[in-house]
């Protein structure tokens, strides 16, 4: 055996062969160093089999935690994934000494809730299943295991509850995650643009979620839940574009409240998206919309700067992204520094120096902060992306461009299917104890 | 798909002609805080036409509020409006202008073509007041009140509902006055603005037919008329009881008016008002009197003046409270018949007008 290994893995340093003998029986013993956790393999392997108490193959025999392997094919693999073979009495067995390196820190940090659980998925798989079960304690909810990407062979986990999940649903994610044929994939994000295929989508048509506690109550509504190892993420899928600006926090919270939060959200979206292109086309076609007040102090502190309100949008709007994007990937050490030479001292200069009016500084930061207020990051990119075709259009026909562009993205909106359930949906079926909410249309 | 693409790609290309030059920034534009159209007695030049324009800053301070002033004589009104571009460096836009005033000259002679000029233009908005300016309009926006925060304010604010809601103020917008224009049996009412130590006294009306200034009203038969036009209205009521002079606050007031005939067949105005306030002046111990005779007693007052505005518009051949109008829903009998009937009834047609006052209260506790 370990001549074979040998020639398959040639230029491996990490691979650790031996041959072993004690006074009954002599094995072969393969694993590779830095996937395996030393301690486990000499308490298992090295040490019962040293003093020879009992005799080893029997062990082997007996024991739960050392499979057979049938199959060639599977060393390789098997080695790769942390397994120690063992080749014994003209058999070959596996034995799992995975060593998984990953964050402790199992506190939500993307999505925090209030009140809510603060426990996160982790990297893991299995503990991430172990979240999930403990929320999801039904002998219905099915775990499929597959492996995805031909180099990286990426372990994922289906899961959902076999009596409330939609078979149309299951079978277009089934079949679609069988397309999928990518070399590399490491994250929630990547699996997520295989399964889009090649459409090139704007909009999130799932859900990408670190929350135990979202999952479990997806699962209970039907849905499908894919999770990933190595990743702390797991995905939701289908969704509606009420799931993305729904936060867990709406449950938990009093009824009034949670929904005139809602209404916030949504009215925030509306205005990050059209604020700038509303604007330049009030400012530059039809000044008479603003209160003569505002026109008047709009036009004083307009009257300094030198370009058309377009570019001044454009310039503002520029670093204000610059800002955003600088915050995420900087050190957290720099991060405050980035946001008060961003924030204070670029945007008062450049009010200053006549580059911007006031009045656009206010606009940029309404903006940006509406745009912090949609609860789902990948929505929020979205969203970020859509006011420029609206900036586009109210520059060249006003207000009236603004509202084609509108009714235009109300249309792609409602053109969307998320695995064939429509997702700019807003009646919602309530979930109840039977059923999820997966759609009329597709169901049917 | 590829097919579709290009016919949208092709289509938006093709469509951004249709932008046209409207795209003109806020800064690069010259307000117009009010307009003033005079007579000006040159029979070549009929029209001066006079812009209010704003000078912007960024500071709104009291006093600070800036404005330019710009005159000119033309042939017609809009004659003067595009000369007037070659005076100022920016676009001139009405869009902010709330004020339209009208010279009392021009008001007496003929307005046909200012109106006509205010309802066409696209900038022009129809929410916009329009005004009588005594002596002229050009004198009026001359006045520059000290207080202003912006220029034009103070007026805008007399007009609006936001500011000051004096009683005596009447305000007409474009589109009423079009109305009143054109719609058989109803006929205009303007304010009148006239100068006052640096500021406006905006508390008299003019009444107009089709064409012309016709009456000139004092404060009182303004607040009168705006009394028995409009319900709700902070307002007062005064009269002498005994020789004790009352004074009533008004906090609602309403007014209907059917037109019938009477007993002996002759058609008559029955207008019935309703008011109800507090006494805001009376003599002392009011509170122990009988209320239902002071009542009594300033309703039959006020009916009195009532009937005297009333007979004042009839003797002019006015109707600026809607008779003929509500003549013209009411008895209809084809085609324009019901108009010239109430043009032969109206000269000769009787008031009978009654009022209800109810005193809510003393304005004192006990």
């Amino acid at each position: 055996m370990i001549n074979r290994i040998l020639t398959m893995f040639a230029d491996s340093k990490d691979l650790i062969t031996k041959r072993m003998k004690n006074d009954d029986i002599s094995i072969e013993v393969a694993y590779i160093d830095s996937l395996c956790d030393e301690s486990k393999i000499s308490e298992a392997i090295f040490v019962p089999f040293s003093r020879n108490f009992k005799p080893f193959e029997e062990i082997v025999e007996f024991s739960s935690e050392f499979k057979p392997i049938h199959e060639m094919t599977e060393w390789a693999s098997s080695l790769l994934r942390g397994y120690v073979l063992i080749y014994i009495n003209s058999k070959y067995y596996s034995y799992d000494a995975s060593r998984n390196i990953r964050i402790e820190n199992q506190n939500t940090q993307v999505e925090s809730s209030i009140q809510g659980p603060q426990i996160a998925l982790t990297e893991d798989l299995k503990d991430g299943l172990n979240l999930i079960r403990n929320r999801y304690p039904e002998p219905n909810l099915a775990v499929e295991e597959r492996t995805l990407g031909v180099s990286s062979k990426t372990r994922i986990a289906i899961l959902f509850d076999n009596r409330r999940v939609n078979d149309k649903v299951l079978k277009n994610v089934k079949k679609k995650i069988l397309e999928i044929n990518a070399d590399m994939l490491h994250s929630a994000g990547e699996i997520v643009r295989e399964l889009g295929g090649n459409r090139k989508q704007l909009f999130p048509t799932t859900l990408i979620t670190e929350r135990p506690d979202r999952i479990s109550n997806s699962i209970a509504q039907g849905k499908v839940i894919i999770l990933i190892h190595g990743s702390m993420f797991g995905i939701i899928l289908p969704i509606t574009f009420y799931d993305l600006m729904n936060t867990m926090d709406d449950q938990y919270e009093s009824f009034w409240m949670s929904r005139t939060l809602m209404v916030m959200r949504y009215i925030s979206v509306l205005m990050t998206v059209t604020l700038p292109a509303m604007y330049i086309s009030i400012v530059s076609y039809n000044p008479e919309l603003f209160r003569v007040q505002l026109a008047f102090s709009i036009a004083g502190s307009r009257s300094a700067v030198p370009y058309p309100s377009f570019i001044e949008v454009l310039v503002m709007l520029f670093m204000i992204e610059m800002l955003v994007e600088a915050s995420v990937r900087l050190p957290r050490y720099i991060g405050s520094t980035g946001t008060t030479v961003g924030g204070l001292i670029l945007g008062q200069a450049a009010q200053q120096a006549g580059l911007v009016s006031s009045i656009m500084i206010i606009v940029t930061s309404v903006v940006a902060i509406s745009n912090f207020v949609i609860p789902n990051n990948s929505l929020a990119f979205a969203i970020r992306f859509l006011k420029y075709p609206l900036i586009f259009l109210a520059v060249f026909y006003g207000i009236t461009g603004v509202c084609i562009g509108m009714f235009c993205y109300l249309v792609y909106l409602s053109s969307i299917r998320s695995f064939g359930v429509p997702y700019f949906r807003i009646h919602r079926k309530p979930a109840r104890n039977a059923e999820g909410d997966l759609g009329q249309v597709s169901s049917s | 798909m590829r097919h579709l693409i290009f016919t949208v790609l092709f289509v938006f290309i093709a469509s951004l002609v249709l932008g046209g030059c409207g795209f003109k920034d806020i800064d690069k534009r010259f307000f117009v805080v009010a307009t003033g159209i005079d007579h000006s007695d040159n029979p070549n030049k009929p029209f001066r036409v006079t812009l209010r324009l704003a000078v912007t800053s960024p500071k709104i301070e009291p006093g600070a509020g800036k404005s330019q002033l710009e005159t000119i004589d033309a042939k017609t009104i809009a004659e003067g409006v595009r000369e007037l571009k070659a005076y100022v460096d920016k676009e001139l836009d009405f869009g902010h202008c709330k004020i339209f005033m009208i010279g009392e000259k021009l008001a007496r002679k003929e307005m046909d073509q200012a109106i006509n000029w205010m309802t066409r233009r696209r900038d022009i908005q129809m929410i916009a007041n329009v005004t009588i300016g005594h002596p002229t309009a050009e004198a009026i926006l001359k006045i520059q009140p000290k207080n202003e925060r912006y220029p034009g304010n103070t007026l805008f604010l007399s007009f609006g509902k936001e500011g000051t809601d004096s009683s005596y103020t009447v305000t007409e917008y474009i589109f009423g006055m079009r109305k009143r224009r054109t719609e058989k049996g109803i006929d205009p009412v303007l304010p009148i603005i006239m100068p006052e130590n640096e500021t406006y006294r905006i508390s008299q009306a003019g009444v107009l037919n089709k064409k012309k200034l016709i009456i000139i009203l004092s404060p009182e038969e303004t607040q009168l008329y705006n009394q028995i036009t409009n319900k709700y209205l902070k307002s007062s009521l005064g009269g002498n009881v005994e020789q004790d002079p009352y004074v009533l606050a008004v906090g609602r007031i309403q007014s209907r008016f059917k037109i019938k005939n009477n007993a002996q067949g002759k058609p008559v105005v029955e207008m019935r008002i309703k008011i109800h306030g507090l006494l805001e002046e009376a003599p002392k111990l009011v509170f122990d009197k009988d209320w239902a005779s002071i009542e009594q007693e300033l309703a039959k007052q006020y009916s009195k003046s009532v009937v005297r505005l009333l007979k004042k518009f009839q003797r002019q051949g006015v109707d600026p409270i809607g008779f003929g109008l509500k003549y013209r829903a009411t008895h209809y009998s084809g085609g324009d018949k019901s108009w010239q009937e109430w043009q032969g009834i109206y000269p000769n047609i009787e008031f009978d007008v009654q009022t209800r006052v109810t005193i809510e209260g003393t304005g004192l506790i006990k």
